[in-house]
């Protein structure tokens, strides 16, 4: 056991390795604003949609794989917007990232991806099987 | 000339079945017969004295003690066949059935005794051998008597033992037309409906074919029952054998909130219950009322609800620049009809109210136009304007009240087929025909009333002449020599040239024949109008006619309601904004430029005035749809924003104003005794001009009578009805 | 050959009985006068004497016709009698004890009297009730074939009782020959003044109309054959309103049996007296026996009142088939009431009350024989299918109760069925009898109820029987 360790001096440059990788102390506190945890780790792949993802394997099992949303999210993510193929990855079901995977299938039909849009403009509205228990009166048109 | 089977007449008047309920409303009857000593009975043990003839059941109503029973029916003959009414009488060896029983003095009837409780758990056990176990999907379940009975009076098992499992009667189901729907497997033969329609309706269509338990309750050769008042028989049937059509599986009676009110279908203003469920009315039933409707309700009046859920007007709309009717805020609406009454000069401002306005809309629109500087309040429907016009009551109302005609000895109709006109007032001239031997004699177009009456003719000189007295007519003899006649003149007539005339000679000859009449309390002119509204319009003060006020080139048009198509665009100069406020799409919002959604007669508390002068209120059942709004809260808003506010803001104000115009307008329930009649025919001397025309009516048939206002035209049911009749007539069999 | 012998074996009889009837007039006359007063001393019935006898064409062997009928000496002082008027008619009807021929054996004399209330102006009508569907009854078809004279005298007679303006004549509707007869027979009458205006010369109008039928055994029911007159269905009126109150076309109207008019002039003509003679008191007179099933010679006969059922039987009818100890049992009115068995019918009377002490009712007297050949539940079974049949299902108990009991009876006849139902079924029955309009449910009940009360332990063998071939019945798990 090192001396740096016996004094619990590595957990400090891990600090500062931290805030280094997170872009100093600006890029450090902005991630923390968006995420409310700052991390280093090893960058694995990003997506089509910007999303970055990270591995460190100091962290315990389980956390030790995350996904940083594209800046343009902002503060509106989701897991959804994590994309099928690194779906995977994520959360452990495979090790092997999408770009790194040969055997993975590609087929025409598969629909591109898209995030969930439940509570949003874009959400899916089912239309309405019961008849309205009040039918309108729809006026002629004019020249009709 | 015998009215009515031959047992029946006799039986009715043999001093054995008086006929023993005299309702409060009929004052006249109780003064001709002398009241028979009363007879003492016991009903278990309990004394109690009815006059001689009174049924054991009747007897037993009267110490509330309630004889189970199928077959009988308070205003229908009796039957007893279905033998639920039996009860042990001391010294009797066999069970009687009370429906049929007349009392005796000293009688002691036990009607929970064993016996009895033996004889009802055997009828009901017989009559459910035969009778299907499918409550659950039987549209009566829940308001069926057979249910209600076997709960109370049954056995609690069943002995039938089919194990050869030949199943329960089968019967084919009938069709008898759009608002019946038939089970006839569910008929338990207590022919209620072949009595309704034979002795009520005057429909002899219905009957029995075959005997013992082949015995089928039918029509003989499959057809329509053409009826106005068959709905009845689907309250009538004990079970649920007929039930409604359009009603079908839509409820049951305990999920729906029942809410009391007056129908606006028909001048009469039946007494109605409203069903509704979840904002929505889905069945409306009449409420017993002796004085107008007694327990019966017109066909239109009970179905044609299912029109108040289409064509509705749920939003405000205003015409674009497109000339497009396009839906709008309140707001907008509001301030484009109020711009356009304020820009306009007030003599070119013209109100018109249509045939299912409330009196409460009718104040606030008349007050407000007023209020505008106008004086240009007129109602769709005709009334003549000479002579005392409708300044006095009595020249335009139904005197001799519904409940009094079933006393009358003659009936003279002038230009009016009372059975489309108003169901039923039909009926009780039916009821008088049969019951009391009244003979009834028409003049107007031939149509057919269900009953035999005299035809005079059709040429309205055939009044004058009678009103002259000079005429050789028999029936003039028969009206002078009758101690209660009755004479009633049709709105329809007052519409022609000759409507003055007309209402001025029939005037003359009511009032000449209650001059002579001994009974002083009687009377004998009669107007029958054509629409709920009239009546309150006039009370108001609305002017009759809008014809003359059209032709003078209104520049605003405020149409309440007003959709009888009397008010077009063609008679109206171009540029002419048409402001209309009502609940339906109809021919008065097709032709507007404002459109202001109100609400229609289950959706709003207000005063209706029947054609009687009696003023009753309807009950909210459901909210207005959509953005739609009480109507007289419309015009108040109205008048707020054009500037002219009206001084009510809620409805005990506007009753307040209501009473000032006439007390008559909120005494709920009463009507009015008329009189200032010498006066009224004194002001119409002026009036009786030659006349030369035929009489006419607009509603001579059957499939005339289903569609007759906004509501009804809206009514798909109403539509398939007329459309089943036509076929029924094209086709017979 | 067998009508020959027939014939042949009558002639003796009738001879023989010619003198019968003079031994029993002179032993009888005191008797007969004091039966007013003093009970009665008479403890034999019947045979009939030939000279007692008021259907003297029975079996038709004579001219039926008006010219016959006038050698028999009907329409004999028909005038005298007329112009004695109504009450010394009723009077004579009371006298003679004459009880309603038709089944229910109401005094006629009574009933006629109720028509003599003050006239409110609507005329009145005698109805006869010629619809003979009861099965085993054949008594009125052999009047109105044989004697249609007696009963149109009869129709005069007692319109003018009751000062009824007409008399309608329904005739069931399978009568055709009869129908014809009785037509004949008016058309003579009215041909000979006898009837029609200023009847036999009374200065009395009365008409007489034949009404046939469409073929319903409930329009023997006097409402319901009221109904059918009118041209209604043949559904029974509720009463009250009786008929004699409101009845037919709404007119106060009396509904009599054939017979019991037919028998009328005789008894004017010879007196109340001489017919109460007859019988026990209360059912006195001469009375048509139909005797029909499992005799050696069935017939329809004119006997006592009273006469012991076994003597009527060994008689008239030639005995029980192989001997009264081959007897089963009777039925002893038609097929509406209870069946009597063997050791009642040993000593019973056949009269009105000698009947109702045996728990079973004179009816029509058509008496039904049934041998121990006969499987009687299923003889019952066939009867209730008949009423099941013929209910004119207007009220409820009948409809439905008689099917039902239908349904039972057939299972019973097989055995396929509970012995607890036995008790069911006589409960139905009892649930049905005087619960209903008319009497076609007592009719349809009674038949079951003698059958349950006399004949039990056969109705439990045969359940037992078929349970041990088939196995308990299905209707043994419903308990």
């Amino acid at each position: 056991m090192s001396l740096m360790k016996y004094l619990a001096l590595d957990k400090v440059a891990n600090f500062f390795n931290i805030i280094r990788l997170n872009g100093g102390i600006r890029g450090s506190l902005y991630k923390l604003y968006r995420q409310d945890e700052i991390k280093d780790g090893v960058l694995i792949g990003e997506d089509k949609f910007g999303n970055k993802y990270y591995e460190n394997p100091r962290y315990f099992y389980g956390r030790n794989r995350w996904v940083e949303y594209a800046d343009q999210y902002y503060l509106n993510y989701d897991a959804s917007q994590v994309p099928a193929e690194w779906y995977g990855w994520l959360h452990y079901k495979t090790d092997l990232p999408p770009h790194q995977d040969p055997s993975r299938p590609k087929y025409k039909w598969m629909a591109e991806f898209t995030e969930n849009l439940s509570g949003t403009t874009g959400q899916y509205t089912p239309y309405s099987t019961t008849r309205p228990k009040i039918e309108p009166w729809v006026p002629k048109k004019a020249g009709q | 000339m015998l009215r009515q089977p031959l047992t029946r007449a006799l039986a009715l008047s043999s001093p054995t079945r008086v006929a023993p309920v005299v309702p409060a409303a009929r004052r006249f009857a109780e003064q001709v017969s002398v009241q028979p000593e009363k007879v003492e009975v016991f009903i278990d043990d309990k004394p109690v004295y009815v006059l001689p003839g009174t049924t054991v059941l009747q007897a037993a109503a009267q110490v509330g003690v309630e004889i189970p029973r199928f077959c009988y029916h308070e205003r229908l003959a009796v039957a007893g066949n279905c033998r639920m009414c039996l009860v042990e009488v001391e010294k009797s060896p066999k069970p009687v059935a009370a429906c049929a029983m007349p009392v005796m003095k000293g009688m002691r009837v036990k009607t929970n005794s064993d016996l009895t409780r033996k004889a009802r758990e055997g009828v009901m056990e017989f009559l459910l051998v035969n009778h299907p176990l499918d409550c659950p999907i039987c549209d009566q379940g829940g308001e069926c008597d057979l249910q209600d009975q076997s709960m109370a009076f049954g056995s609690d098992r069943s002995r039938f033992t089919d194990i050869h499992f030949s199943g329960k009667r089968a019967v084919e189901d009938k069709d008898v037309g759009p608002l019946i729907k038939t089970i006839m497997t569910r008929c338990i033969h207590c022919t209620r409906c072949i009595r309704f329609a034979s002795e009520v309706a005057g429909v002899d269509d219905f009957g029995t074919t075959g005997r013992g338990t082949d015995m089928q309750v039918g029509t003989y050769v499959e057809k329509m029952f053409l009826s106005e008042l068959s709905g009845n028989i689907i309250d009538l049937c004990p079970v649920g054998a007929l039930t409604s059509k359009p009603y079908s599986f839509a409820a049951r009676p305990w999920e729906t909130r029942r809410i009391d009110s007056v129908d606006v279908l028909d001048p009469l203003g039946s007494n109605i219950v409203v069903a509704t469920r979840t904002n929505e009315v889905l069945r409306i039933l009449p409420r017993t009322n002796e004085e107008i409707n007694e327990e019966w309700l017109s066909d239109k009046s009970r179905f044609a609800c299912d029109g108040l859920k289409r064509q509705r007007l749920v939003t405000p709309m205003l015409k674009d620049s497109r000339g497009n009717l396009t839906p709008v805020e309140w707001e907008d609406a509001i301030v484009a009809a109020a711009r356009a009454l304020r820009d306009c000069p007030p003599d070119k401002i013209l109100a018109v109210a249509g045939d299912l306005a409330d009196a409460e809309a009718l104040i606030a629109l008349k007050d407000f136009v007023n209020r505008l500087g106008s004086e240009n309040t007129y109602t769709e429907q005709y009334f003549p304007t000479g002579g005392s016009g409708t300044d006095l009551r009595s020249s335009y109302l139904l005197n001799t009240k519904i409940a009094n005609v079933e006393d009358a000895d003659f009936v003279l109709l002038i230009g009016t087929n009372v059975r489309f006109e108003a169901p039923l007032l039909n009926a009780r001239i039916r009821k008088a025909f049969i019951h009391n031997e009244t003979d009834v004699a028409l003049i107007g177009p031939k149509v057919d009333l269900t009953y035999e009456y005299t035809y005079v003719g059709d040429s309205a000189s055939l009044v004058k002449d009678l009103a002259a007295g000079t005429s050789s007519n028999e029936v003039l003899k028969r009206l002078e020599s009758a101690k209660r006649p009755v004479v009633i003149l049709g709105a329809d007539q007052l519409k022609t040239e000759e409507g003055a005339a007309l209402l001025a000679y029939t005037q003359e000859l009511a009032l000449r024949l209650q001059d002579n009449l001994q009974d002083k309390e009687w009377k004998v002119l009669n107007v029958l109008q054509r629409t709920a509204s009239q009546v309150a319009a006039l009370d108001i003060g609305y002017k009759q006619g809008v014809g003359e006020a059209l032709a003078a080139g209104p520049r605003v048009v405020y149409l309440l309601g007003a959709d009888g198509g009397v008010v077009t665009r063609e008679a109206l100069p171009k540029d002419t904004v048409v402001i209309y406020q009502g609940h339906h799409g109809d021919a008065g919002a097709s032709i507007a430029d404002v459109v202001l959604p109100g609400a229609a007669y289950t959706e709003k508390r207000a005063t209706y005035v029947n054609a009687e002068g009696r003023a009753q209120q309807t009950l909210p059942a459901v909210t207005p749809p959509g953005l739609a709004r009480d109507d007289w809260k419309i015009i108040r808003a109205l008048s707020e924003v054009s500037g002219a506010g009206l001084p009510y803001d809620n409805l005990d104000e506007i009753r307040e104003r209501l009473s000032q115009v006439s007390p008559a307008l909120v005494a709920y329930g009463d009507v009015q005794a008329n009189n200032y009649f010498a006066q009224a025919r004194a002001l119409a001397k002026s009036l009786q001009k030659p006349v030369s025309g035929k009489l006419d009516v607009q509603l001579k048939q059957l499939e005339d009578y289903f569609m007759t206002d906004a509501i009804s035209r809206a009514s798909p049911t109403m539509a398939k009805c007329v459309q089943a009749v036509l076929k029924q007539k094209t086709s017979p069999y | 050959m067998a009508g020959a012998l027939v014939r042949v074996i009558q002639r003796t009889k009738t001879n023989l009985g010619i003198v019968a009837p003079l031994a029993n007039g002179i032993n009888n006359v005191p008797v007969r006068y004091q039966q007013t007063q003093a009970p009665p001393t008479k403890s034999k019935f019947g045979p009939l004497a030939d000279s007692d006898r008021v259907f003297t064409n029975l079996y038709g062997r004579h001219d039926w016709r008006l010219k016959g009928a006038l050698a028999r000496g009907d329409w004999y002082m028909t005038k005298e009698i007329l112009l004695k008027g109504t009450d010394w008619i009723v009077n004579e009807l009371k006298t003679s004890g004459l009880r309603g021929r038709g089944g229910a054996g109401f005094p006629t004399g009574m009933k006629w009297s109720f028509m003599n209330k003050p006239s409110d102006g609507r005329p009145k009508y005698l109805v006869v009730n010629a619809d003979e569907g009861e099965p085993g009854t054949c008594k009125d078809r052999e009047i109105m074939r044989h004697d249609p004279h007696k009963l149109v005298e009869g129709c005069l007679i007692a319109g003018r009782a009751m000062g009824a303006q007409a008399a309608y004549i329904y005739i069931r509707g399978e009568f055709y020959n009869e129908a014809s007869n009785l037509q004949v027979a008016i058309a003579e009458a009215y041909q000979a003044g006898l009837i029609g205006k200023n009847a036999c010369g009374s200065g009395y109008d009365f008409d007489v109309y034949v009404h046939r039928g469409a073929g319903a055994y409930i329009c023997g029911e006097e409402t319901a054959l009221i109904e059918s007159i009118e041209g209604k269905q043949g559904k029974p009126r509720l009463k009250p309103p009786f008929p004699a109150d409101v009845g037919l076309f709404g007119c106060p109207t009396t509904v009599n049996n054939v017979e019991t008019i037919a028998v009328a002039p005789t008894i004017c003509r010879r007196g109340g007296k001489w017919f109460a003679s007859f019988g026990r008191p209360r059912n006195s007179g001469t009375k048509l026996f139909n005797i029909s099933g499992h005799v050696n010679t069935p017939c329809t006969v004119e006997e006592e009142m009273s006469i012991p059922l076994k003597e009527l039987i060994e008689r008239h009818a030639g005995g029980v088939c192989g001997g009264w100890d081959n007897l089963l049992a009777i039925i002893p009115g038609g097929s509406s009431t209870p069946l009597i068995p063997k050791d009642v019918c040993e000593t019973v009377l056949m009269d009105f009350d000698g009947l109702v002490a045996a728990q079973t009712s004179l009816g029509t007297a058509a008496i039904i024989v049934m041998d121990k050949s006969t499987d009687i539940v299923k003889a019952i079974a066939r009867l209730i299918m008949f009423y099941k049949h013929e209910s004119c299902g207007q009220c409820t108990p009948c409809r439905e109760g008689v099917s039902w009991m239908n349904k039972i009876m057939y299972r019973f006849v097989d055995g396929n069925a509970s012995p607890k139902e036995i008790d069911m079924l006589w409960e139905i029955s009892k649930q049905i009898e005087g619960h209903t309009i008319c009497a076609l449910g007592d009719g349809a009940a009674w038949p079951v109820q003698g059958l349950i009360r006399h004949f039990r332990p056969e109705l439990e063998r045969r359940m037992q029987a078929w349970a041990c071939v088939h196995g308990p019945s299905k209707a043994e798990r419903l308990y």
